[in-house]
């Protein structure tokens, strides 16, 4: 690939070749960024940053996913489990260094600085069969894939994503923002249609793949032309004055109005938003001709370069502020495979011995170094008052099922940044009753399941830890997302480990 | 992509296991998968006419005839119960306030600009081209189980996107429309670029009348004019003008379909369409786009308020090729065209390329199979066959090679009379190779049941349950895909039997004589993981497929099972239910009250009324005609 750089500045070219995607073999530099940076960005007074990147299957071994057991030096009673804590600790892997075999890099970038702000954390469940869904990441259990009798029938309960949640939250943007949340991909982040006022429908909010897209909803103007004043007021009028006639129109014609008007809304709030960065131009290329390369699927070489633009996007919209939230979805194989990923690997990972695990190990462990870490390192060379925009940052990478596909026991949480101060870092966690076995549905599998604690807990600690009120996304009976324990599950989780779901969570919070 | 674990998963564990000879089969997620598509108790081979419905939960003793067991052909001719009942008194909750699908959004900026010049509307659409790329692609909806079919008409959700995206295009068009003088006169008239004031109130007039009533589907009223002008401040600058048209084509009028209908005397939860509106109804259901000037004249002289002069315009608009790229969507859509998987990611695998021989799959075989399909239901409606005719229609429609040499055909030119199949076991859909492809060298009887059964019956499938045991099975080499799925969810006492042996299996079972990439066969062949071959079986092709709970009798191939499921009339049945839902971008409601639509349209294509007939006839429905405003 060519070094030329994906952001050009006229006059500060150092700082933006360190945004330059490919080149980032060449890290961010955080003393230009810094003394660049501080100048031009003034971060808004919730400094705090949220993004999540989703990958697809799962079907990870919680021996090549985690550290060793023997890392687990620490432990006290939680909520009917015995929590568990252990230091992260760096160990060299040949030219690697890694605290697991798939949460490994080469040496020169998974660094002793970075691990201290990461956690590592398993045992976090959803107790009832949802199998394959896109949902679950971010706190929406209706959107999956119906392959159970539990799925099923969640499917007619959709909730609000935490990103969104987040994005509408007065105490998460006080002030404007260009774009509330930057979305790769779709079917992972939900609100309601009419998100004002938190009426309407559950739907999506769509997503892009591509990168210059991203880039142009935070930094672009919409307009490329000579600016003018924007006509977006007077459309609004436009649907007032229907909304608001006499012609007969139903209840629901009027409430789509009044979502399509609130739209409206937001589009002139972001018209009139400014970014601090005024001086970032438009990127000279973007994602869209890496995917649509003819071995793209097959080219875990291509399929790093697409992310680490959609990385670049957000580190410099972090970084100024510009937006504050990311939800990725992951979804390449990040393999050379050339099959069907989706059953010829992840529905026969969990078989002993063979290929496919060796083949989803390594594609996670290249998702890992090449586009997590690569996020995390970016958001680590930008300072933000006196440390970096990683740590005012909860990054955070989720994945589909535990450790077999269809199974969501123990879905593995990997995070960087400390939420500005609100998470504990540097800690191998593990929520997990090893001494019970939920019954596996794979014969043959070397790895058991076993039950942990509510994967609404950790929606719900990561939604208080970015400074969301309660008030604003609590369930009735505490934490986020669906409360159902499966019938299949109920004995295998106590009332303690499926209540008072907004407690902090055992060595994770401050 | 994760296709339905009850079928595709398990397809694909057979690719190891009957042609790599594995001994013995640990049982795979993808064959548990299987076993989860169980026993429920809904499972009982017993189908119902309404979907959700069971014969067993139904009252009218007649539809609860169980099979005689004898194996006696029942009179098949004789339905089960009348699949509708219409009550006209009813009426159902519809849609609100719908919003243009993408294409209907990118074919009305056409529309409204064309009229103006042609080689302008090519520009604007090179200059929006990049804005129009982000639009939201519409997703399928109203599929009975919200993920097997569903049609794009029903995606209604209005996404930031949508509303950022049209107000960008609709700025970027006022600027092209504007871009310098010469282009101001020739768009809004030379009173825009005299200089004379006391003419610009007409000038912009004579936009709204033009260009702004053909973009917002009606003439506008005065109020809507003084809107307009004032909103400009009555001013004809090029900035000004600019945002008059980024106004009109982002204006609720524009986006929406938006309807008031007018009162009727009897009906006072009933409102029908006035000309203007129902004009814009019939352009886009037929064409996906707005109304041209013969149907606009239509409406403004009130011709189309009459019974004749709309049947006239339906005829019209049905006629005009415009329809094709309407139908070919519903086809598509309808007949899961898009879920056939890519055929070329497994070439370079020994085992598949063993498999295929000199065939070798492309994105272009891909495309050329769904054309084939879409072909033949083009064919039917313009020879004036009858729908069931695409069951059994032997025409080959291949213009690939690739594919016309798997049909054993010449290739196609595309115009006059398409050649015919040679082979007995190849007729229509179900034996054309967009049906059989499955992208592996094994096929999926299962992904085949599933479709037909949800696809063309319209009958629901359970939800798989949540605890199957995983009992490993012991595979034996040489066994066919049909002998590995038998085993895997039809084992007495497996919880997958229910449901497998009755509604899935065997209607995927019939066309067992086709490969995976749709040529015909009588042996599987089996290969080592090197690609050799080291053995065949004979297929079996018979099966008992309970296309209706009161039809016992078994089939010998996918040819008798068409004919079976066209002889059930439950084919007819679920064709009108997926026609409905696509024009109306909805579910038919439970309540029933949809049930008058559906039943012209049933009873149409049941009385083998021609295929264009049978789609002309929901635009004559009451329901087409008018809406509620509950």
């Amino acid at each position: 690939m060519s070094d030329e750089p994906f952001f050009t500045r006229k006059d500060r070219r150092q700082f933006l070749k360190g945004l330059g995607g490919f080149a980032l073999a060449i890290p961010f530099l955080p003393s230009l960024v810094a003394r660049e940076a501080s100048a031009q960005m003034m971060p808004p007074p919730n400094r705090k940053r949220f993004a999540q990147l989703c990958t697809a299957h799962g079907g990870l071994w919680h021996s090549n996913m985690f550290p060793p057991a023997s890392a687990l030096t620490e432990q006290m009673p939680f909520k009917g489990r015995t929590a568990r804590r252990g230091d992260l600790r760096l160990s060299a892997q040949g030219t690697r260094t890694g605290v697991s075999p798939i949460v490994s890099a080469a040496a020169d970038r998974f660094t002793p600085a970075l691990v201290a702000k990461m956690n590592i954390v398993a045992g976090l469940d959803i107790p009832f069969y949802i199998a394959h869904n896109t949902g679950a990441h971010l706190g929406n259990y209706a959107r999956n894939d119906g392959n159970g009798a539990d799925g099923m029938m969640v499917q007619s309960q959709p909730r609000p994503t935490i990103d969104q949640i987040m994005a509408w939250s007065p105490e998460f943007y006080a002030s404007t923002v260009r774009r509330r949340v930057m979305i790769v991909g779709n079917r992972l982040t939900y609100f309601w249609s009419n998100p004002m006022t938190r009426m309407g429908t559950i739907q999506q909010v769509d997503g892009t793949v591509d990168s210059l897209e991203l880039f142009d909803q935070v930094f672009g103007p919409i307009m490329t032309g000579p600016a003018r004043r924007p006509v977006v007021d007077r459309v609004l009028e436009n649907y007032r004055r229907l909304r608001n006639s006499t012609a007969r129109l139903s209840t629901d014609d009027r409430r789509r109005l009044d979502e399509h008007m609130q739209g409206l809304s937001e589009l002139e709030r972001r018209l009139s938003a400014t970014v601090s960065c005024g001086m970032i131009s438009r990127p000279t290329r973007g994602s869209l001709p890496v995917i649509r390369t003819m071995d793209y699927g097959r080219n875990p070489t291509s399929q790093a370069q697409a992310y680490q633009l959609y990385n670049d996007v957000v580190a410099l919209a972090f970084a100024c502020g510009a937006s504050r939230l990311a939800v990725i979805y992951a979804d390449p194989t990040f393999s050379t495979f050339a099959g069907d990923w989706h059953q010829d690997i992840a529905h026969k990972a969990h078989l002993p011995g063979m290929v496919e695990q060796r083949t989803t190990l390594a594609a996670h462990q290249h998702f890992f170094s090449e586009i997590f870490l690569d996020l995390a390192r970016k958001l680590d060379a930008i300072t933000d008052a006196d440390g970096t925009v990683l740590d005012q940052t909860l990054l955070v990478w989720s994945q589909e099922s535990g450790n077999h596909t269809h199974e969501n026991q123990s879905m593995p949480l990997v995070t960087f940044g400390g939420a500005g101060g609100a998470l504990r870092t540097g800690s191998y966690i593990d929520y997990r009753e090893t001494s019970r076995e939920i019954g596996s549905r794979f014969q043959g599998t070397p790895e058991p399941r076993h039950p942990g604690l509510s994967w609404n807990q950790w929606l719900a600690n990561a939604l208080e830890v970015m400074g969301i009120p309660r008030a604003q996304w609590e369930e009735p009976g505490g934490g986020y997302g669906l409360p159902r324990v499966g019938t299949d599950y109920r004995a295998h989780y106590p009332a303690a480990a499926t209540s008072g779901l907004s407690d902090p969570l055992a060595y994770l919070r401050r | 992509m994760k296709l339905d674990d009850c079928s595709a998963l398990l397809g694909d564990t057979l690719v190891s296991i009957v042609t790599q000879r594995r001994p013995l089969l640990r049982l795979s997620l993808a064959a548990l998968s299987c076993l989860l598509s169980s026993a429920l108790p809904s499972c009982t081979g017993r189908i119902a006419d309404r979907p959700g419905e069971l014969l067993a939960d139904r009252a009218a003793p007649e539809d609860d005839a169980t099979p005689s067991g004898d194996g006696a052909p029942p009179d098949a001719r004789v339905p089960v119960t009348p699949a509708f009942r219409c009550d006209p008194a009813q009426t159902p909750l519809e849609l609100p306030l719908r919003r243009l699908g993408q294409t209907q959004y990118i074919n009305a900026l056409d529309h409204a600009v064309r009229a103006i010049d042609g080689a302008l509307a090519d520009e604007t659409r090179t200059a929006i081209a990049p804005i129009i790329d982000r639009y939201p692609q519409d997703q399928l909806g109203a599929s009975i189980d919200g993920k097997h079919g569903g049609f794009s008409s029903a995606d209604q959700t209005v996404q930031q996107q949508h509303i950022d995206l049209s107000y960008d295009v609709g700025v970027r068009v006022g600027e092209v429309l504007t871009r310098d003088a010469a282009r101001i006169g020739r768009v809004f008239g030379a009173c825009a670029t005299d200089g004379n004031a006391a003419n610009d109130a007409q000038c912009i007039d004579s936009f709204l009348d033009g260009f702004a009533s053909r973009a917002l589907r009606r003439p506008l009223a005065a109020e809507d004019r003084a809107f307009y002008r004032n909103a400009i401040g009555g001013r004809v600058a090029a900035a000004d003008l600019a945002d008059l048209v980024a106004l009109v084509l982002t204006a609720p009028q524009f986006l929406y379909h938006v309807e008031h209908g007018a009162a009727v005397a009897d009906r006072p939860t009933r409102f029908v369409l006035d000309p203007w509106e129902l004009a814009a109804r019939l352009s886009f259901h037929f064409w996906q786009s707005p109304p041209d000037e013969a149907l606009r004249e239509a409406a403004r002289s009130g011709a189309l308020a009459t019974d004749a002069g709309f049947a006239a315009q339906v005829q019209r608009l049905f006629d005009d090729p415009r329809t094709e790229r309407s139908l070919d969507r519903f086809f598509r859509e309808y007949l899961w065209l898009d879920t056939l998987p890519a055929l070329d990611s497994r070439v370079g695998d020994a085992v598949f390329d063993a498999f295929r021989g000199d065939v070798t799959p492309t994105g272009a075989l891909r495309a050329a199979m769904i054309d084939d399909v879409l072909a033949s239901a083009r064919s039917t409606v313009r020879r004036g066959a009858p729908f069931a005719a695409l069951l059994d229609d032997r025409r080959s429609y291949a213009r690939d090679a690739t594919l016309a040499r798997i049909y054993r055909t010449p290739a196609w030119s595309g115009a006059g009379e398409a050649p015919m199949f040679t082979e007995p076991q190849r007729a229509g859909l179900l034996t054309r190779a967009a049906f059989l492809s499955t992208g592996t060298s094994n096929t999926r009887p299962i992904i085949k049941g599933v479709f037909i059964r949800m696809g063309l019956l319209c009958d629901p499938i359970p939800a798989p349950p949540n605890n199957a045991a995983a009992t490993p099975i012991p595979m034996l080499e040489m066994r066919t895909t049909r002998q590995v799925v038998e085993a895997l969810t039809e084992a007495d006492g497996t919880p997958c039997a229910g449901c497998h042996s009755s509604l899935i299996n065997p209607l995927g079972f019939a066309s067992e004589n086709f490969d995976a990439l749709g040529r015909a066969r009588s042996v599987q062949r089996f290969f080592d993981a090197s690609g050799r071959v080291v053995g065949e079986a004979p297929v079996n092709t018979r099966s008992t497929p309970l296309v209706s709970g009161s039809d016992p009798r078994p089939t010998d191939d996918a040819v008798a099972l068409s004919r079976m499921l066209v002889e059930s009339n439950r084919l007819q049945a679920c064709f009108a239910r997926q026609y409905f839902r696509f024009t109306f971008g909805r579910l038919e409601r439970p309540d029933g009250s949809d049930d008058c639509a559906l039943s012209r349209i049933h009873d149409s294509a049941l009385a083998g009324r021609p295929l264009a007939e049978v789609l002309r006839v929901v635009a004559m429905d009451p329901a087409f005609r008018s809406r509620s405003f509950q």
